[in-house]
């Protein structure tokens, strides 16, 4: 506490909290010298053998692997793969479509962030004021979650269709016509971005919903006694609070989304006009239509480093942002 | 948007918040909640709005969906139901689906708990080492795995095979099921298991009448958490099957939008529907458990 407030004096910024262990070390459990039990010296390297096997050989290695080949080309389907270097990541910097693939993924991946987060937000603040007879809500959220990514999509196909569908009959309420959303590039985009959130919301709200329940009711009863209205209290008071779990659900999410090929594949196909071709389809097409394997690993590999990139940006900036626990 | 931080949601309860401030209406206390309210209906429509959709659809005839496109069916038929489950595809995907789940949330379980127990009851060199190496490759997404798995099943020939599936499925699901398990089993007492060694109980007894007993709801998480990979997951299926009697769910039900025309909406609807059959029986004892498993393995 005397560290803090004489850092605070000194500069605006609050400061670094000491790196936190990615894991924690247990106290008691794990630690006791003296417990009568857990000491054979061969017993945890046995019984831990079969996961760190199936997740070494099925999850850890397949990356390397694919890294591995990234670097070789074969000069035909089926030919001798010959080592080429960088050769495939400097061709995908020229590559048309792996450019407009990467575009067609930013505008997914920032729309379904923007659209995603801010609905999370909403729903979680709202299930976080649900009085005790409405905590059943909290469970109907995690419907979504049993879902596979292709029967959603093949919801809200039906939920977009332009003769039937239920979007279009609630806008025709307005007096207006609905678009015919799979025949119009923009439209396209915009219904598989929210079947993707549709997918994916439930994590969010939950992650979300659980930082607002760790907030102390004596904050917000203090901002207001101090005059803060309900909407300050949500923005300046309780938002900041859960930047961590803020944080965590944009990871999420950004992860979620910028790996997801089942929604789209199934309810565009990429199309019309390649407008919702994201980087999966992208990586999909190549690797198992076009078959240039080494080519789709490249594609992966790039796939997995932006997705850290991601995770390191969201959790550098929440780190900023974040006044501590 | 403007939530309204009402007291009177705490649990210090309604009828005391009144009292406290007796002089207020109730009227205008549901009318201030009315920003709590909406969204909380937005929300249910949002989540149950297109299943309930989907629902709808599936039980009309496909000229129906046209011509009376409201959310209550004038002539409810399950004709469309018929005709998926008629489909050799249909069963064949639907079994394939039933074996590859249950033996991956039973592989899960099989090797998860093992692990989670030596990570949480013993001290070994190299142990926070290993549980890093189990637990970090939870950030690979299929995605990603989609083509290096394809190639190394072409390798090993076990490209199109259940195990193969299982397996995949299995390494997938394992850093939650380890991670969630090392909490959970951490929390048991370390002490029941001290007593029952001093009565001469060994390990595999320990394990198998106190831990896993107590651990009881986290084995239901995981099982079904596990259960769910494999009944949903799309890419990989996508890459390591190729025949039809291998294929599980979510493939065929892609392949299907092919095959039977768009004209045939109730039959894609009744297939959506069908797939979720196995959470809809179990939903409402799971529910629970699913929401603090999925947020605790999510927000390491």
């Amino acid at each position: 506490m005397v560290k803090m407030s004489t850092a605070k004096t000194t500069s605006t910024r609050p400061p670094r909290e000491p790196r936190r262990r990615l894991l924690r070390r247990p106290r008691s459990v794990g630690q006791d010298r003296n417990s009568l039990i857990g000491h054979n010296k061969a017993v945890p390297y046995i019984l831990s053998t079969p996961s760190v096997v199936l997740v070494g050989f099925l999850l850890a290695f397949p990356v390397l692997y694919a890294a591995f080949g990234s670097l070789f080309r074969a000069e035909f389907m089926g030919g001798q793969e010959e080592f080429v270097g960088f050769q495939n990541y400097l061709d995908l910097l020229t590559d048309a479509d792996f450019l407009w693939a990467l575009n067609r993924t930013a505008v997914f991946v920032g729309g379904c962030l923007v659209f995603g987060i801010s609905l999370a937000l909403i729903f979680a603040f709202a299930l976080n004021k649900a009085g005790r007879r409405l905590r059943f809500l909290r469970g109907l959220t995690i419907v979504p979650y049993l879902v596979s990514s292709v029967a959603a999509a093949v919801m809200f196909r039906l939920l977009f269709n332009d003769q039937f569908g239920a979007v279009n009959r609630i806008i025709e309420l307005f007096g207006v016509e609905g678009p015919t959303w799979f025949a119009h590039t923009g439209w396209a985009m915009l219904a598989a971005i929210v079947t993707q959130v549709w997918t994916d919301l439930p994590l969010a709200v939950l992650l979300i919903l659980g930082g607002l329940q760790t907030i102390e009711p004596s904050l917000l009863d203090a901002a207001e006694v101090d005059g803060a209205t309900g909407w300050k209290r949500a923005t300046r008071v309780s938002i900041p609070l859960i930047v961590p779990q803020l944080a965590i659900a944009t990871v999420w999410f950004s992860y979620a989304t910028l790996t997801s090929l089942g929604v789209v594949l199934a309810l565009t196909g990429g199309g019309p006009l390649r407008s919702t071709r994201t980087l999966p389809i992208h990586l999909y097409e190549t690797a198992f239509l076009e078959l240039r394997r080494n080519e789709a690993l490249a594609v992966v590999i790039v796939v997995l480093v932006l997705n850290g990139l991601l995770t390191l940006v969201y959790t550098t900036f929440s780190r900023r942002f974040d006044i501590g626990n | 948007m403007t939530v309204q931080p009402d007291k009177d949601a705490s649990a210090s309860g309604r009828g005391q918040a009144w009292k406290r401030r007796g002089w207020k209406p109730w009227l205008l206390h549901y009318l201030k909640r009315v920003p709590v309210w909406i969204p909380l209906i937005a929300l249910v429509v949002w989540t149950v709005g297109p299943i309930l959709m989907t629902l709808s659809i599936s039980a009309k005839i496909p000229a129906e969906v046209y011509s009376a496109p409201s959310l209550i069916p004038a002539n409810p038929t399950l004709a469309a139901y018929q005709e998926i489950l008629n489909r050799e595809g249909f069963r064949g995907a639907f079994m394939n689906s039933l074996i590859v789940g249950i033996g991956t949330a039973a592989l899960t379980l099989t090797v998860a708990v093992p692990a989670a127990y030596a990570f949480a009851r013993f001290r070994f060199r190299g142990r926070h080492l290993l549980l890093l190496f189990t637990l970090l490759p939870r950030l690979i997404p299929s995605l990603g795995l989609m083509v290096p798995l394809y190639r190394l099943a072409v390798a090993f020939g076990a490209l199109d095979r259940r195990t193969t599936l299982v397996l995949v499925f299995t390494s997938q699901i394992l850093p939650l099921a380890v991670w969630l398990l090392v909490g959970f089993i951490q929390q048991i007492p370390r002490e029941l298991e001290e007593a029952a060694n001093v009565d001469g109980t060994n390990m595999f007894k320990r394990i198998r009448y106190i831990v896993l007993p107590l651990a009881f709801p986290a084995l239901i998480t995981i099982g079904v958490l596990a259960f769910r990979e494999a009944w949903n997951e799309f890419n990989l299926v996508l890459a390591l099957t190729r025949t039809p009697g291998n294929r599980t769910l979510p493939y065929e039900l892609w392949l299907l939008q092919d095959s039977v025309g768009f004209a045939n909406n109730p039959a894609m609807a009744a297939f959506a529907i069908l797939t979720l059959i196995p959470f809809i029986f179990v939903y409402l004892r799971i529910e629970r458990y699913i929401v603090g498993g999925i947020t605790a393995g999510s927000s390491r």
